[in-house]
Formats: C-alpha cells, sequence, structure tokens
C-alpha cells in the first residue's frame, strides 16, 4: 500500500523545518506546497536547476536563424536590385531577424515551462486546497503505515496543525 | 522581499485577500451588468456599425483623399498600439528590479496593454479597407506567388505586433496560473471547470514556484527590448518616408517615450476606476498613485525634450519644406491642437511637481485623462500635419475626419471597455500570490479555521 502523508502548517519557517527533519529522516520525494514561493527551500530540499533556460537560448537561436533565412532565403528566389544596392539587405533583414529571435525565444520558454514543471497535469495528484490560501504543506510518499506513523511524529513535532493521509484511491 | 507595501496592506490577511479577489469575480451586481451592456451597445453601434458600412459601400466612406491618405485610423492606431507600451514593459521592469509596489496592479495593467493591442490590431484591419486580404501581409507559401517585401517597414509592423501580442497574452497568461488555481478551488460549476482547465493543475509545489519565476523572469528579459522595438518600428512607417518633418531620426526614441508616457496615463485611469469599482482600495493605494506619479512627470519631461529637439532639427535643417512644415505646425490649419497637446502633455503634467497632487485621486485622474487627450492629438497631428505640407505647393491641402471615422474613433473606446468589464470577471484583476509576498509571512498563532472546500 502506498499512501501519501500530508502536513498542514501555519508558517513557511515549520513547514520547512518539518521537511528537513522529514529528509533527514529518510523519506524522499518530498514536496512543499504553498500559496506563496519559499525563501530557503533550496537550502531544505536541494539545489534544483531548470533546464529552462536552454530552452529559452535554443529557441531563440533557431527564430533568428529562421527569420534571417526566411528574409535572406526572400531576397534571393525573387531579386529585386534597386540601384546597385546588395540583395542582401542587412538592416532591414537584422529587423526581422530580431522579432523572430523574440517570438520564437517566448515560445520556447512557455514549451520549457511546461516540460519542466509536469503540467498541464493529466492525472489526479496530491493536492490540498488550503495551500492555495493561506497554509504550508509538506508531502511525502509513504510505503506502508509504519512508515506513516514515523512521518506523523515527525510532523506533528515540527508543529503541524493537522496531519492527513492520501491514499492512492483518494486521489 | 517581505517587506509590506503600506501599513494598510499590513494588516490583511492572506486569507483577506484571497476572499476579496475571489469576490470580484464572482459577486456580479447590476451596475456591472448595466456599464457591460452600455459598453457593448455602444461598440456595436459606433464601431461595428459604421466599419460595416465602410466594408458596403468602400473605404471612400471614410475622409481621406489626397494629400491626407492617412487620418484617424492610423493615427488611433498608433494611440492603441501605445497605450499598450506601459502595462507589460512597465510590469516587466518593474519585476525585473523587484519593485515589490507594482504587485497590486500589474494584473490589469498587462491586461491594458492586452486589450489595447486586440483594439489595435482591429483598427488595421478598419485601416486597410479589404481585411479579408489581410493573410497577404503573412509570408506562406500560395499559387500567386505572392510574397511580402522584407525591406518594408509596413511587414516590420506586422512581425513586431504579432509578436508583441503573443508575448503579453503568454505572459499574462503564465502570472495568472497560480492565481487560477486558487480561485479554481473556491468556484463551482462552469466557473470551476473554466479554471480548472486554465490553471493547468497547479499546485503551487516547491518544483513548480521555482520553474514559474524561470520562466517569468526570461519573459520578461525577451519583452522589454520587445516592447522598445515594437513603437521603434511603428515610428518607421513614418521615419523611412521623405515627407518633410517625419524623416527624422529622433522618431523611434520620440515614439517610444510617447508610448511609454500615454499607456502609464492610462494605467492611472484604469488604476482608478478599478479602485472605486471594485473595492480594492486596500490594495490600491496613494502610494501606487504617487509612484506611478513620479514616472508620468519623469516621462513628460523627456516627452518635452524631445519635442524641442524636433522643431530645432527643423529649424536647423536649412531647407525650406521643413520650415513651411515647421511653420504650419506651429501656426497653420491644426495649430489649435497642437497648443492643445503642448498644455495637456508638457504644461499640466507640471503640477505632479507637488507631492500632494501626486496623492490626490481625482486630480491624477483628470490629469492622466488630459495627458491622453494631448497623445491622440500627438498621433493624428503627426499623420495630419505633415501630409498636409509636403514639398510642392500643388500638394497642399487639410483632412477632416468624416463622420465614419469619428464614430470608429469613439467605438474603439467603448470595445476597449467592453473586453476590460470581460476580463474583470474572469481574471483575478489583483494577483493574489505576489500580494501575499508583499505582507508578513504568517507567524505561529492561534490556527485559523481551514478556508476553502476540496476539490
Amino acid at each position: 500500500m502506498t499512501s501519501n502523508v500530508i502536513g498542514l502548517f501555519h508558517d513557511p519557517e515549520s513547514a520547512l523545518t518539518a521537511a528537513g527533519q522529514l529528509k533527514g529522516a529518510g523519506f524522499e520525494s518530498l514536496e512543499i506546497m504553498s500559496p506563496v514561493p519559499i525563501h530557503g527551500v533550496e537550502e531544505v530540499l536541494g539545489k534544483k536547476k531548470s533546464v529552462i533556460k536552454n530552452f529559452t537560448f535554443m529557441g531563440a537561436l533557431i527564430g533568428g536563424i529562421s527569420g534571417f533565412a526566411l528574409a535572406a532565403g526572400t531576397a534571393i528566389a525573387w531579386p529585386h536590385p534597386v540601384g546597385g544596392r546588395p540583395i542582401i539587405t542587412m538592416p532591414p533583414f537584422l529587423i526581422i531577424t530580431y522579432e523572430l529571435t523574440i517570438l520564437f525565444g517566448i515560445l520556447a520558454t512557455v514549451l520549457g515551462f511546461f516540460i519542466s514543471s509536469r503540467l498541464p497535469a493529466f492525472r489526479n495528484r496530491v493536492y490540498v486546497p488550503e495551500s492555495a490560501v493561506d497554509k504550508f504543506v509538506v508531502t511525502a510518499p509513504c510505503d506502508d503505515a509504519e512508515h506513516f506513523k514515523r512521518a506523523e511524529a515527525i510532523l506533528n513535532d515540527a508543529g503541524a496543525e493537522q496531519v492527513r493521509e492520501i491514499g492512492e484511491s483518494d486521489l | 522581499m517581505h517587506r509590506p507595501m503600506t501599513t494598510e496592506t499590513f494588516k490583511l490577511g492572506y486569507n483577506d485577500i484571497h476572499d476579496d479577489v475571489v469576490r470580484s469575480i464572482v459577486k456580479t451586481g447590476p451596475k456591472y451588468y448595466i456599464a457591460l451592456a452600455t459598453a457593448g451597445g455602444v461598440t456595436l453601434l459606433c464601431f461595428f456599425f459604421p466599419w460595416s458600412y465602410q466594408l458596403y459601400y468602400g473605404i471612400g466612406a471614410a475622409g481621406m483623399n489626397h494629400p491626407g491618405v492617412w487620418g484617424t485610423y492610423l493615427a488611433s492606431f498608433i494611440f492603441w498600439i501605445g497605450l499598450s507600451h506601459s502595462g507589460t514593459l512597465l510590469s516587466c521592469v518593474l519585476h525585473l528590479t523587484n519593485s515589490s509596489w507594482r504587485k497590486a496592479m500589474y494584473r490589469s495593467a498587462e491586461a491594458m496593454t492586452l486589450f489595447s493591442l486586440v483594439v489595435a490590431a482591429t483598427y488595421v484591419m478598419v485601416h486597410v479597407g479589404r481585411p479579408w486580404f489581410i493573410h497577404w501581409a503573412v509570408p506562406y507559401p500560395n499559387q500567386m506567388e505572392l510574397w511580402p517585401n522584407f525591406r518594408s517597414p509596413l511587414l516590420f509592423d506586422v512581425m513586431a505586433i504579432a509578436t508583441y501580442i503573443t508575448g503579453s497574452t503568454i505572459f499574462i497568461y503564465m502570472g495568472s496560473i497560480p492565481d487560477f488555481a486558487a480561485v479554481r478551488d473556491r468556484t463551482s460549476g462552469w466557473r470551476n471547470t473554466m479554471y480548472t482547465l486554465l490553471s493547468l493543475g497547479w499546485r503551487g509545489t516547491d518544483k513548480e514556484w521555482h520553474r514559474l519565476h524561470w520562466a517569468y523572469t526570461f519573459l520578461a528579459v525577451l519583452i522589454i527590448p520587445l516592447a522598445v522595438s515594437v513603437h521603434s518600428i511603428v515610428s518607421w512607417d513614418f521615419a523611412m518616408s521623405i515627407v518633410p518633418s517625419l524623416h527624422q531620426t529622433i522618431f523611434a526614441p520620440y515614439f517610444v517615450v510617447g508610448a511609454i508616457y500615454s499607456g502609464t496615463a492610462g494605467i492611472v485611469t484604469v488604476m482608478f476606476v478599478l479602485r472605486k469599482t471594485m473595492g480594492f482600495e486596500q490594495y490600491i493605494t496613494k502610494l501606487h498613485f504617487d509612484n506611478l506619479g513620479k514616472l508620468l512627470l519623469v516621462l513628460s519631461l523627456i516627452w518635452t525634450y524631445i519635442n524641442g529637439v524636433e522643431l530645432f532639427t527643423a529649424w536647423y535643417s536649412g531647407t525650406s519644406e521643413e520650415y513651411e512644415a515647421l511653420g504650419y505646425k506651429l501656426f497653420g490649419y491644426y495649430a489649435w491642437l497642437y497648443w492643445e497637446m503642448i498644455l495637456f502633455c508638457a504644461v499640466a503634467p507640471m503640477l505632479m511637481f507637488s507631492t500632494r497632487f501626486r496623492t490626490s485621486f481625482v486630480p491624477m485622474l483628470i490629469l492622466s485623462i488630459a495627458i491622453n487627450i494631448g497623445m491622440y492629438t500627438e498621433r493624428f497631428l503627426i499623420v495630419a500635419t505633415s501630409l498636409s505640407r509636403q514639398y510642392l505647393p500643388d500638394a497642399w491641402g487639410t483632412y477632416v475626419p468624416s463622420p465614419v471615422e469619428i464614430s470608429i474613433m469613439v467605438g474603439s473606446f467603448a470595445l476597449f471597455t467592453t473586453l476590460f468589464l470581460i476580463f474583470v470577471k474572469i481574471f483575478p484583476s489583483v494577483s493574489m500570490y505576489e500580494v501575499k509576498e508583499t505582507m508578513a509571512t504568517p507567524k505561529m498563532e492561534p490556527a485559523a479555521p481551514a478556508a476553502g472546500s476540496p476539490a
């Protein structure tokens, strides 16, 4: 049986303390749900690295190349000589390049955000509605009842207002 | 980060803001419906009806003719693009500089950006006369071998504005995901379904916050140069022509500053209305008006300076056609509009040197509307005065808008209002999680009863 232990806290500091103690006791895949971003999560749950910047960079790069290719390709396919000026005119084509760099950069950032944060979510996951209002919630999956009891004790010691259990079937 | 914005918000708890914002969405009084019906009616009558007439009759229904081939359609287009410049741009800059006073007002400011852009894009449709051929501006392979000219500023416009609309839509949506999730848990029925879909299953985990923070920051970094480029490109529509008084290098910064100026004034107007009608007195405070007032004052000084530069450049050019255009602008047919613009945009804003003025709501509202009237005039004058005095006297003439054009101009404001009224009932118009961030974090206290019903 797998279930999830849920501890509700009134303030972010005790939620962080509880998360640190759970981690110390060997619990894994801890999550902290909160109404606002909490500062200091990384010190407790480990450094986070996001791949979004790679998406942004690659998107911008591809956008820039395709923007220039679009304008320059057009100029070569339909040459329009104007008084001996170059066929590939840099200043106006750089503007197209600039705009498409930003457009693709934005779209790739959104894609990176969705992929790295696992959104949109298509299946039910552990969630406590109070965490969107004013509660700070620590959750961890537990393998069995004995495991759950240990987690419950740690959460209560850290000052949890409430400890709940959410099983697979409750999702 | 946890610094309270004002002493007023300091007293509020996380729960209070939640209740206030959800109430602003769910509870709708008769006044709202009356406002929506009025705005919608005026939009239909003054915007879509004359436009249909113009489509049926032809572009001749508008008063544009040689030499005034650009009229209020183009002036309004620049005005609306300009108005869009403050919301997202200001929000991005203030986000990157960590200004916490931004947080209570940025959502509505961004909505203003989005809807101004929608109105501006609609104006393009009105202006081109045959909107069913608008897709010809987009580069796509077709059997006519019709392909746009990438050296034309009008095509830069298409690229820049399409990117800007995409970017602003994504930016306002990304920032709202946590708030959609919070509203989702408090609503039922069709609203619940809508917010469930909009929130994408957001749970507010540490990982999601971390990803949102970075994605949002990257978007802000990308959108700032984009916004600057958009109005620069709009200015090149004019500056790249060889019409006296339009062919000036100062035009790009002139347009960008003018855009941010009129956009910030627009924010003041919208903030005043939101504050009064939605009961957000505790979140939108004197502090916001004070800060926006300082910003407006700086922008007004820069704007005045650039206007001076424009006059000086025309005089210093020493060419007879620039002299003629300059004299016509200052003392010709449209001169009274020019001096009205100077009064509203350069002289009246000096009042904001006084702190007492900046922190008074009604005077700020009146001034912000006056600035935007002045800025609309500016855009009209750019189009009207320059085209009326080009080179040889046989090409001179005047332009006066036709009733169709005036009606569509009035209708565009109603269109904007209608869109905004729909927005305030769908989006949480104050960013809940970011206002919560500016408040003191909860400390250990006797537990309050848990709020919210299980989803």
